[in-house]
């Protein structure tokens, strides 16, 4: 016999409706400047190689510290190295940074969400014990932990930002998780004889998907931040490495004779953080209308 | 549940989160590969034997993980929390030292932060969907996105080298530092008032004025933003219009009516951003050389100073549960009907 569910029981909230979402988030202004900030952001990460207009590690000392010129767009760094293609380079790395800490935290998050979340009992105690702890501690201050206790590297700075999202995405996901289990339709699923592991793949994770999509926009942004902040403590990337808050680091000390060498890498991260943070709250609005205001 | 047995529930919460991370702390720093006796001795010294040898077991290094974990634990349940391998000093003492510096500019920083972010959220709420929302809006998320540590060094080079409007580096000026007032709470502008040293008292003030401005910039962005969505959600429910409906002022309405209504998740973010502002803020408090629990974190995780770590933590989680149990008294006299749990 083939189980059929009847239908009434196996829809989902479709919280997730795709062309209605689109269309209001389309109708959004903030957010489309959002999105566009972050399609620029993952162009120049991307095509960083091909569009830098010279070499990024190619150092000219004798335009140390010069000004934006025809050649140099953006001027050069304390040794003579473009601005601009520095600044593409620490796109790319931004991007992979952002993308590999936030999938760190989304999937320990959601396995762990969803374990305490529907499991519950012991198991719930001790994961959300866990999580309450981390979220005692601001989160830089326990990144910084981290990475001076990991050692000071791009991998690590990663692993640092990873663990830190987690939380956001355990809670997350656990109270949709606790919602969730108790609708009929997983009732009807469960009396079927489906296992958990097919009513946590099946009917769980994909009403938490919206949720999760709109987080890991914001999440991008709170990365992006806490790798900049690393780097300018000296706890990220290698020193040569064109990371933007190493280059931050790096012209602090030319404030007043090249701003530039600040201002640029400052910029583009206030940028890359700002666009996330509108594509994020846009998406927010978009897919969940409860919330739209 | 009465009272009472409200502030002891919170009370007794307090002892396994603080068990929690002292477990967390120990297990992470022995599971990596760091090792405090590189992170603390000099390349001459590391290659001396006994010289490493000594040092090992003068901080206990030799002894096994557990055993460690043990005495710590013992020790702290008599209220020691070890001496800083980094300043040789009783932990207690430097957190006595240092916790004043952040808690006096965490206070500055959140006055600051509420004046402007609830401002910018109520105008925001009023005027939504025009341009001034538009423009507050936008004007908040770029102080949330802003790199701190970028506007610390920008308001320092303007506001201090370049316009000398405002004081630079640490709490005192250098010529005042042996003026420093006695310390009865540890706070420059209160000591210093208290003593009746009103230049002091001017140069605290002048000190506090750039990291508050910069540290409160960046939470005014996070309190606008829920200050907005709040008041929105509020504005929407009948007894506003009722109330608006019975002709009473707006200013009256929006004051009495709608804000009271909107303070819960505004007061929770407050208390949050309080909470992580008190905790240390380790960028802006190193970018200001603010002698602070935020620095003396930083210093002591780049060298491993593991008592030292595992104080800050243990004080980090009781400022928390502190600053929780303030906002929950604070929801019970915002709102009657919510009954402490």
């Amino acid at each position: 016999m083939t189980a059929s569910i009847p239908t009434g029981l196996a829809a989902p909230h479709n919280r997730f409706k795709l062309p209605t979402s689109i269309r209001r988030l389309i109708r959004n202004p903030l957010a489309m400047v959002g999105l566009f900030i972050v399609l620029t952001f993952i162009f120049v990460g991307l095509f960083a190689e091909q569009i830098s207009p010279h070499d990024y590690d190619l150092s000219n000392l004798s335009m140390a510290r010069k000004g934006p010129s025809a050649t140099h767009l953006l001027g050069n760094d304390e040794i003579g190295r473009d601005m601009l293609s520095r600044l593409f380079h620490g796109a790319r790395i931004s991007l992979t940074l952002s993308i590999i800490s936030v999938g760190i935290g989304l999937v320990t998050g959601v396995l762990m969400g969803v374990a305490a979340g529907y499991f519950g009992g012991v198991v719930d105690l001790i994961i959300m014990g866990i999580i309450d702890i981390m979220l005692a501690f601001p989160s830089i201050l326990l990144a910084i932990v981290f990475v001076a206790f990991l050692g000071s590297s791009l991998q690590n700075a990663m692993i640092a930002i990873g663990v830190l999202s987690i939380p956001v995405y355990t809670r997350l996901v656990r109270s949709s998780t606790l919602s969730i289990k108790e609708e009929l339709f997983v009732e009807a699923a469960r009396a079927l004889g489906a296992s958990h592991l097919t009513i946590v793949l099946r009917h769980i994770l994909p009403n938490v998907f919206a949720p999760i999509i709109v987080q890991s926009t914001l999440q991008m942004a709170v990365a992006i931040q806490a790798a900049a902040a690393l780097g300018f403590l000296g706890l990220g990337a290698p020193p040569d490495v064109p990371e933007w808050g190493n280059m931050l680091q790096k012209g602090r000390n030319f404030i007043f004779s090249a701003p530039h060498i600040v201002l640029y890498p400052g910029l583009a991260t206030m940028l890359v953080v700002f666009g996330f943070s509108l594509l994020g709250d846009g998406l927010r609005d978009a897919l969940d209308p409860r919330l739209n205001r | 549940m009465s009272f009472q047995r409200y502030i002891l529930r919170r009370i007794l919460f307090v002892i396994p989160v603080v068990f929690g991370i002292t477990f967390f702390a120990f297990f992470i720093a022995n599971a990596v590969p760091a090792d405090p006796v590189t992170a603390n001795l000099p390349q001459s010294a590391l290659n001396n034997p006994e010289i490493v040898e000594t040092f090992r077991r003068r901080w206990g290094l030799d002894r096994p993980p557990v055993e460690r974990y043990l005495t710590y634990v013992s020790n702290l349940v008599q209220g020691d929390l070890g001496t800083s391998i980094k300043t040789r000093r009783p932990v207690i003492d430097d957190i006595r030292r240092f916790l004043p510096a952040t808690m006096e500019l965490a206070t500055f920083s959140i006055v600051v932060g509420i004046s402007l972010g609830v401002g910018l959220g109520v105008v925001s709420a009023l005027y939504r969907n025009t341009v001034v929302d538009y423009a507050a809006r936008v004007f908040s998320l770029v102080g949330v996105s802003f790199p701190v540590f970028l506007l610390a060094l920008i308001a320092l080079s303007i506001f201090y080298v370049q316009l000398g409007w405002t004081s630079g580096l640490g709490r005192l000026d250098i010529v005042l530092q042996t003026r420093q007032p006695p310390a009865v709470t540890g706070w420059y502008t209160i000591d210093s008032l208290l003593r009746g040293d009103l230049r002091t008292f001017q140069s605290a003030v002048s000190h506090l004025i750039l990291p508050s401005l910069v540290l409160g910039s960046y939470v005014s962005g996070i309190i606008a933003r829920i200050t907005r969505s709040s008041l929105l959600e509020v504005l929407g429910q009948d007894y506003i219009r009722t109330a608006r409906s019975k002709g009473l002022r707006e200013r009256f309405v929006i004051r009495r009516h709608a804000m009271r209504n909107a303070m819960i998740p505004i007061v929770t973010v407050i208390g949050l951003s309080y909470g992580s502002l008190l905790s240390g803020a380790v960028l802006t408090e190193s970018i200001f050389a603010w002698p602070g629990i935020g620095r003396y974190m930083y210093q002591a995780s780049t060298s491993q100073d593991f008592p030292a770590i595992m104080g800050v933590s243990i004080l980090i989680a009781l400022i928390f549960v502190g600053v929780n149990f303030v906002v929950d008294i604070l929801y019970y006299f915002l709102d009657p009907r919510i009954r402490l749990t």
